[in-house]
């Protein structure tokens, strides 16, 4: 799961170095239209539904932040 | 009749002292504060040998950074925001067209300006107040003086700054006041960057009626949750947000959570709102009034607003409504005649609202603030939006796109050409081509040259700010052409639509 999350990040930020931020959303680093592309890959990408309660800053610092929230909307699917 | 904004600051500080003006996620101003911050900041700038130069304000999202542009008031010069996250070298050039007498700073910035210039904002704010020099600057300053400059896209890359009077700004805070029926119970959230035009509204209102101004963080914006609670917390009854920031939230399905409780009334201007948008706001805000607004930078922010009265229906175009109080709306054709109900032309501003043009830049100032075409009499400067609009049989006027390469990005004004002049001054980039997918709110660059696309995209980070970036880069072996050799724009416009 992991390299497939870091590919999308990478598609919509090239910019960016996933493996090291952690204030990704704190710092202003990715932008609203990035959230929008990433939420909606994602839920295609892993067959998930992140709601706006999972939108906040903790969840998606970071790019381990983003495989957690990923891993436990997974298991609440099954 | 007022003719400083400082005189609504004084008639608010004397009338409640203790009531919160302005609140950040740290810190708060009282009226009373706000007040004894600007008037030090005036008095220090005042003390200085400068000459009478506008002042750049260089600060982070927070209240201070507004006692900063009141403070360069009380010295008698005109303020001029500047956004401290964009890149450096765009910063460097607003800086060279401004050629500021000073830049006020946070006391922790990293800044290339010389340091004879900066000035920071806690060596200011600690400097005893004179009030009799204030009164003496004060008695000598007439309403049509410029109050701001704030910075828009440039075509050329060069930066246009927009020269504001304090007459001009009052003449709109006034009419949107009276318009939204504004009260001092009123409590706005701030969205916009406190740069940015769409910040007078944010900053003034408070100033005119007593209210008050959470300046809410940007990040919130993508956090539903999180904002919609923070706006519980302060009881955010009012907000001025551009239709971008809606549409935002709207598709990170912030509709489908509790709307803000207190929220009552509701403006949103910047780009053309989508019908489907609006719906789901109407229909999760019941009990609020929305309204539409309309208008560039060089008329104070907006010259027309739309009450919607009703519902959106699927793909109803929403209209921009009708001029504010203060402000001559009308269209011109080609031909510099006047286009009269149910025909197309172009958005023209006469009125007080007006702004005084761009500063140290005659050439665009004359392109675009002209003799009124249709006056042949006395000399009456009138702007020329650039903008396309139709007059309905009721009066209400409809936007029909732009005449020339600006769109609306992200609630941000972009000028399709500096987006090239930017990649083609990048190493491994010989040509380039911007475009805009409306439908899908992409920007597109398609360019020839040895540089991977991935460059492109880390270059263009470091020359434009984040939107601009255009989110599709496609490098190409030759770009379609017409029979003279130049781009042809339609065919280039096709391949964006097909996916490139």
């Amino acid at each position: 799961m992991k390299e497939r999350l870091m590919e999308i990040l990478s598609d919509i930020r090239p910019d960016v170095d996933f493996e090291s931020e952690t204030a990704l959303i704190d710092d202003n680093i990715l932008e609203s239209f990035d959230i929008i592309e990433l939420v909606s890959r994602l839920n295609a990408e892993f067959d998930i539904e992140i709601s706006p309660k999972d939108l906040t800053a903790d969840n998606f610092n970071s790019a381990s932040a983003m495989e957690s929230l990923v891993a436990s909307l997974q298991e609440d699917e099954d | 009749m007022e003719k400083n904004v400082l005189e609504w600051l004084e008639a608010k500080a004397l009338e409640h002292a203790d009531k919160t003006v302005y609140e950040d996620m740290t810190e708060s101003l009282s009226f009373g504060d706000l007040i004894d911050e600007a008037k030090s900041i005036g008095s220090a700038l005042a003390s200085k040998e400068l000459s009478g130069k506008p002042v750049a304000v260089m600060m982070k999202r927070s209240v201070h950074t507004i006692s900063a542009y009141l403070g360069v008031v009380y010295s008698g010069r005109a303020y001029a925001p500047i956004d401290i996250t964009q890149p450096a070298s765009r910063i460097a050039r607003q800086l060279a067209t401004l050629d500021p007498d000073a830049v006020i700073s946070d006391d922790d910035a990293q800044t290339d300006v010389s340091p004879a210039k900066l000035m920071t904002f806690s060596s200011l704010v600690s400097c005893k107040k004179d009030e009799a020099e204030l009164q003496r600057i004060r008695s000598r300053m007439t309403d049509d003086e410029p109050l701001y400059i704030i910075f828009t896209s440039g075509s050329s890359g060069r930066p246009k700054g927009v020269v504001t009077s304090h007459h001009s700004l009052m003449c709109y805070i006034r009419a949107y006041a009276d318009m939204m029926e504004i009260s001092e119970d009123d409590r706005f959230c701030a969205q916009a960057p406190l740069d940015y035009i769409a910040a007078i509204r944010d900053i003034y209102l408070p100033l005119l009626r007593g209210a008050y101004t959470f300046i809410c963080p940007k990040e919130y914006f993508m956090q539903p949750g999180v904002l919609f609670d923070i706006m519980n917390e302060k009881q955010i009854t009012c907000v001025g947000w551009s239709t971008s920031a809606l549409c935002v939230l709207s598709k990170l399905n912030a509709l489908k959570e509790e709307p803000p409780a207190y929220l009552k009334k509701i403006c949103f201007s910047g780009s053309v709102m989508p019908s489907s948008v609006l719906r789901g706001w109407q229909e999760s805000l019941k009990e609020a009034r929305f309204v539409n607004q309309y208008g560039p930078t060089e008329v104070t922010a907006s010259c027309t607003y739309h009450k919607l009265d009703h519902v959106a229906e699927e793909d109803e175009k929403i209209p921009v409504g009708i001029p504010y109080e203060g402000y001559r709306v009308f269209l011109l054709g080609d031909d510099d005649k006047e286009v009269m109900t149910g025909g197309l032309g172009e958005i023209c501003i006469a009125g007080p609202a007006v702004a005084l043009g761009y500063y140290n830049d005659p050439v665009q100032t004359e392109k675009a603030f002209v003799q009124n075409p249709l006056n042949p009499s006395y000399r009456e400067i009138i702007y020329r939006t650039g903008d396309i609009g139709r007059f309905r049989e009721d009066g209400i006027l409809e936007f029909h796109g732009r005449r020339d390469r600006q769109i609306k990005h992200m609630g941000h004004r972009v000028e399709l050409d500096e987006i090239e002049s930017a990649a083609v001054a990048l190493d491994g980039v010989e040509e380039a081509a911007a475009l805009y997918d409306s439908d899908k709110e992409t920007l597109w660059l398609f360019y020839i040259g040895a540089s991977e696309e991935r460059e492109v995209i880390r270059g263009l980070r470091e020359k434009i700010p984040g939107f601009m970036v255009p989110r599709k880069v496609k490098k190409a072996e030759d770009l379609p052409r017409l029979a003279n050799g130049k781009t042809d724009m339609v065919r280039l416009n096709a391949m964006m639509k097909e996916g490139a």
